[in-house]
């Protein structure tokens, strides 16, 4: 339950105007920051819902495929440029954003993960690993304003960030195989 | 998959989709940019009639400029090194193609700058100069009311973020209006050809 306590807590400090202001007035910080973040504390508040709602859980999401792709729609529509922007300018979006990336992202990732085992979660991390790719290249090669909330700049380090994150999620992607081989 | 599981699959996929339609605009826009220029040629908005100083140092209102016209408009800074450039280049060439007697009798260039601070008349007099703009049937103009620019950059949804540098960032687009003073197209302004055929279609249809 302690893990609970600090998602909650977590969740709590990232939607303080404060820190969310903060957070979204850098783009890099907006897509690589809070929103993992903020993912991360519907991760740690999941057993406290399992418990409480063992048989929803088991009943369906029992294989874990409901769940993840839930995760997988709801992570792919705040990679759409305009969801960024909209959470900047319409608030109802950005209670979206507070609601459906704790707990229609990160409650189902957790409750999926163990569910879908090896191959499920190998091709998860292959899907994560192409959005960071394609939104890379994507914010570096494109010179126009994708986002009219941030400059080009910025849009261009986010580009080569999500580069890098891709690079080491490939790494670990690499890892996970031979871990995996020499495990036979 | 359990029969539970298929009806849950099938719940989140219809409310991906429902996500996905209203935050696209049914899959019409992805970038704000784009959701800003549908949205403004759906609604069309009046044009608000702020005061221009142009590069003569002549002051009058957008309808004393207008005068039965229909009006193209462009918004920069005369200091921008980017797309500014681009822009009032691509509007040149627009302002070319077009028939003499067009550019005469039917239709206003305007080239507002943002930056009243910086742009006074004696800036755009040059900076006019290297478009070859002729002062008069493309004019560059300032506001120097602050209010009033703000609310015109807000009814045709301009975005200007400084940056540190003492530039400003801005979206960029061809802006067509009618002679009443509503908008009736916001155009990419690249596509230099299309919007000659545009103008030349709507004004044409409008003398038929």
């Amino acid at each position: 339950m302690k893990q609970t306590r600090y998602g909650l807590l977590l969740f709590i400090f990232l939607i303080l105007p404060p820190v969310a202001d903060l957070l979204e007035s850098i783009m890099i910080f907006h897509m690589h920051t809070q929103m993992p973040l903020i993912v991360f504390a519907g991760f740690l508040m999941t057993p406290f819902f399992q418990k409480k709602f063992p048989n929803f859980f088991m009943k369906w999401n029992r294989s874990g495929i409901p769940g993840i792709l839930l995760v997988i729609l709801i992570w792919s529509y705040w990679q759409i440029p305009r969801a960024m922007d909209d959470a900047l300018t319409h608030s109802h979006v950005e209670i979206f954003k507070f609601i459906s990336l704790p707990f229609l992202a990160g409650i189902p990732l957790r409750d999926s993960w163990r569910k879908i085992k090896n191959n499920g979660q190998f091709i998860f991390l292959v899907y994560l690993l192409a959005t960071l790719i394609v939104t890379g290249f994507l914010y570096i090669w494109v010179d126009e304003q994708i986002c009219n909330n941030y400059l080009i700049i910025e849009q261009q380090t986010l580009g080569w960030g999500s580069l890098a994150m891709a690079a080491c999620l490939l790494l670990y992607l690499v890892y996970r195989q031979f871990e995996k081989d020499e495990g036979v | 998959m359990t029969k539970h599981e298929r009806i849950a699959v099938s719940v989140i996929i219809l409310f991906g989709l429902v996500v996905f339609l209203v935050g696209t605009d049914g899959f019409q826009a992805f970038t704000t940019e784009q959701a800003r220029t549908n949205q403004l040629i759906k609604e069309q908005p009046q044009v608000p009639n702020v005061e221009l100083e142009d590069s003569k140092s002549r002051t009058y209102s957008i309808e004393e400029l207008q005068q039965n016209k229909y009006l193209f408009i462009t918004f920069m800074y005369t200091n921008c090194a980017t797309v500014c450039p681009q822009l009032e280049r691509n509007m040149q060439e627009v302002y070319q193609q077009l028939p003499v007697s067009m550019i005469k009798d039917d239709i206003q260039f305007l080239s507002i700058s943002f930056d009243t601070e910086h742009d006074d008349p004696e800036t755009l007099e040059k900076y006019r100069s290297y478009f070859d703009s002729d002062g008069e049937t493309w004019r560059m103009a300032r506001i120097n009311d602050q209010e009033e620019l703000t609310s015109l950059l807000d009814q045709l949804g301009v975005i200007v973020i400084p940056d540190d540098y003492g530039n400003f960032q801005h979206n960029t687009a061809f802006y067509l209006v009618d002679k009443d003073g509503y908008l009736i197209d916001v155009m990419d302004y690249t596509e230099i050809d299309q919007a000659v055929e545009r103008i030349k279609s709507v004004i044409g249809g409008d003398s038929a």
